[in-house]
């Protein structure tokens, strides 16, 4: 029992005497850690490159020797890891969050406020609109996007079809590709989220066009989802007419398969454009607003920004982590940044060539036919997601979707 | 040899590391997840309230957590009958008929390598993809079904895919079982004149009672806590048709309204079951061992 006492001692101690040594005998240049937690494995390479620069610019024009510590979860696993770390007192210095989110992260004092970081400046003003809450911005927006239904444009010009502007319109087109042969929607609906597209385009266009003050009422608890039965219409009919199997397709299968032409259209945002373009470069994609109902007030794109960057409050090199956060829309360097992930430009900086489908989409935003990403609880969407695909195998009714839609959202908002 | 004195300070020694692990890692975050259990904690938040047993009130009414409950339960009585059924057949078959056996133990075994997530999407890859496949070219029209993606089929699916991740690891423990089932017993039963089956039921059968009380012990507490397989496969979809209480818990903590102090309440009442059941279930079978 002594010697084993004893010899734990002499381990501790030569740990403890090992450490000592490693501090002492640092003699270079005070080295500055970042850590940085991001929620897309998928930009890995574009992302470590951008980082890579940052650490050399700072070395060069500041004289700071920062070293980054990029960690990038998968986006499956990204919310809980966060969240974890984010209670665990183990904060991140920069961290990407959904917009959505940024009031709740905002309430729990985990934001740091940016308005007047120099980055704000060179913002579009409708991509600015997307993340400025009560006012302030409070993060660096990285990913934005103009989004509606993607459709095939080969298929689209053959039959002599131009993009709908009402729902007539697109019951329209969804007969003609019937008679010519051609499957009118694709069907994808393994994943909640991507049903859930529906209820965000179809809410969003009814919302923005006729009835804008509906949000504002259901969270103080006065407004119904059966005031937005009409969004209906557009989803019986591409639930009707769609592929068939549409449970067991996940959303990047669905991309491939909307890409060797199974279908014309894919509700989906053009986020799925490099999934789609890599199975068939030769895809003529485009891009058109999902008609509601016959008015056209209600036919726009949904101008969203997704993934955004934070700076947490207390950070220990918190201006480091500022300038990280500024560099993100640095003149020179943020426009290879933002092509090699084909993101959307964000600001006036951004000066590369978009894709044909980004320009479509755009054109609708310059018309001023779009809306910004309604922000509804987190629950909410969930649930709208869930309740999609139990309507689609035909388990709850509308009467019952919009029943439960209301319970749940008054449940979030309590 | 050592006095008892010595002995029961080395046996401390060997059983401290493991001991200090089980009370850090286990019994510790158990007891700050029930304390958390009380509280309004959203996960995120540095301040939360205590608010006593108003998650627990909650629950009562949560529709979709008893709708979990029901699930898992019926989840929990198929898969340990057929997964238990299935082991012991396939350890008797393997250990009195086959000469191969040492290639069968490895075939039955080896889903017990991979992790059941990634087994789980290779079988969504089987059912989406591989069956229709047979059915459209091999006329096997039974096969056509949305495997995954119909409520009806999916409990099948998901217990064919958990059956295939856990029966090789009870029919190794069967294995042991009969291995130990001395030779001379079933011998002398067969000189006795009983048949096979006979000899299997009234020799073989009560002397591997102490492997069913193992296995039977082990699949209901992992069946319980369900997750990877339904989690791989169906996402607990279409809808909620497949959510497991340990998938309804996880939405609850990390999807939607991050509530942890009312997932943590639901893991607390998920707890009590598993213990209750298993308590009782131990109790049961060792009494039975003890009758032989």
């Amino acid at each position: 029992m002594k010697k084993l006492i004893s010899s734990i001692l002499v381990i501790v101690m030569v740990m403890v005497g090992c450490s000592n040594k490693e501090s002492s005998s640092s003699f270079d240049p005070e080295e500055i850690e970042l850590n940085i937690m991001m929620s897309f494995p998928q930009y890995m390479d574009q992302w470590e490159t951008y980082i890579d620069q940052f650490e050399k610019k700072m070395l060069d024009e500041e004289n700071l020797n920062v070293k980054v510590n990029l960690e990038m979860p998968s986006s499956d696993q990204y919310e809980s890891v966060l969240q974890a770390r984010l209670s665990g007192n183990d904060a991140p210095d920069l961290f990407t969050l959904h917009s959505n989110n940024i009031s709740t992260y905002n309430k729990a004092g985990h934001l740091t406020d940016l308005t007047n970081e120099p980055f704000t400046e060179k913002l579009f003003e409708n991509v600015k609109k997307t993340i400025t809450h009560d006012g302030k911005i409070f993060v660096v927006p990285i990913e934005s996007q103009a989004w509606g239904v993607l459709y095939n444009k080969k298929i689209f010009n053959e039959l002599n079809l131009t993009a709908p502007e009402t729902l007539n319109e697109l019951e329209k087109i969804t007969e003609t590709l019937k008679e010519n042969g051609y499957t009118p929607f694709l069907l994808a609906y393994q994943e909640q989220w991507v049903p859930q597209l529906m209820t965000a385009l179809t809410l969003g266009g009814k919302v923005s066009g006729e009835v804008p003050d509906w949000v504002e009422r259901m969270y103080a608890g006065e407004g119904s989802y059966e005031e937005m039965r009409d969004i209906f219409g557009p989803i019986d009919l591409i639930m009707k007419n769609g592929t068939d199997r549409a449970m067991e397709l996940g959303s990047e299968l669905g991309a491939a398969d909307f890409a060797n032409g199974k279908a014309a259209m894919f509700v989906q945002g053009t986020w799925a454009s490099g999934t789609i373009m890599q199975t068939n470069p030769d895809m003529e994609l485009g891009v058109f607003p999902l008609p509601i109902n016959n008015n056209k007030a209600n036919t726009l794109v949904n101008l969203s920004t997704s993934t955004t960057l934070a700076v947490h409050p207390d950070s220990k090199v918190k201006d480091v982590a500022l300038k990280f956060a500024n560099y993100v829309l640095d003149d020179k360097d943020s426009s290879t940044l933002f092509e090699s992930t084909r993101f959307n430009p964000i600001a006036a900086i951004h000066d590369y060539e978009t894709d044909p489908w980004v320009t479509d989409a755009y054109q609708y935003v310059e018309e001023g036919r779009s809306y910004q990403d309604l922000v509804l609880p987190q629950a909410v969407t969930e649930e709208q997601g869930k309740l999609l695909q139990e309507y689609y195998i035909g388990s709850i009714t509308k009467d019952e979707f919009i029943k439960r839609m209301d319970e749940v959202f008054a449940e979030s908002v309590k | 040899m050592f006095s008892k004195q010595k002995e029961n300070r080395i046996l401390l020694v060997y059983v401290l590391p493991a001991l200090i692990v089980y009370l850090l890692f286990k019994l510790y975050p158990a007891i700050l997840g029930f304390y958390y259990s009380l509280t309004d904690w959203n996960g995120i938040d540095q301040s939360y309230e205590m608010i006593g047993w108003a998650n627990f009130k909650e629950i009562f009414e949560d529709v979709y957590f008893w709708e979990s409950i029901q699930f898992t339960f019926k989840y929990v009585v198929v898969i340990l009958v057929v997964s238990n059924v299935l082991a012991l057949l396939l350890a008797v078959l393997i250990e009195s008929r086959l000469k191969a056996r040492g290639l069968f133990r490895t075939l039955f075994y080896m889903p017990n390598m991979i992790s059941m997530i990634i087994g789980g999407y290779m079988w969504v890859f089987i059912f989406t993809r591989v069956i229709y496949y047979l059915a459209d070219n091999w006329g096997l029209a039974f096969l056509d079904q949305s495997w995954i993606g119909d409520p009806r089929y999916s409990f099948v699916a998901i217990i064919i895919v958990s059956s295939w991740g856990t029966v090789g690891y009870l029919m190794l423990i069967y294995m042991a079982a009969l291995q130990g089932v001395p030779l001379q017993l079933k011998e002398a039963a067969v000189l006795d004149g009983a048949n096979s089956w006979n000899v299997f039921r009234n020799v073989t059968f009560p002397m591997i009672q102490h492997a069913f009380t193992i296995c039977i012990f082990w699949s209901l507490s992992s069946a319980f806590q369900v997750f990877d397989v339904i989690y791989a496969l169906t996402g607990g979809g279409p809808g909620r048709a497949t959510q497991s209480v340990a998938l309804n818990i996880y939405e609850e903590a990390f999807k939607g309204n991050i509530r942890y102090g009312y997932a943590t309440a639901k893991s607390t009442i998920l707890f009590v079951i598993v213990f209750l059941l298993t308590l009782a279930q131990l109790k049961m079978m060792k009494r039975k061992e003890q009758e032989l």
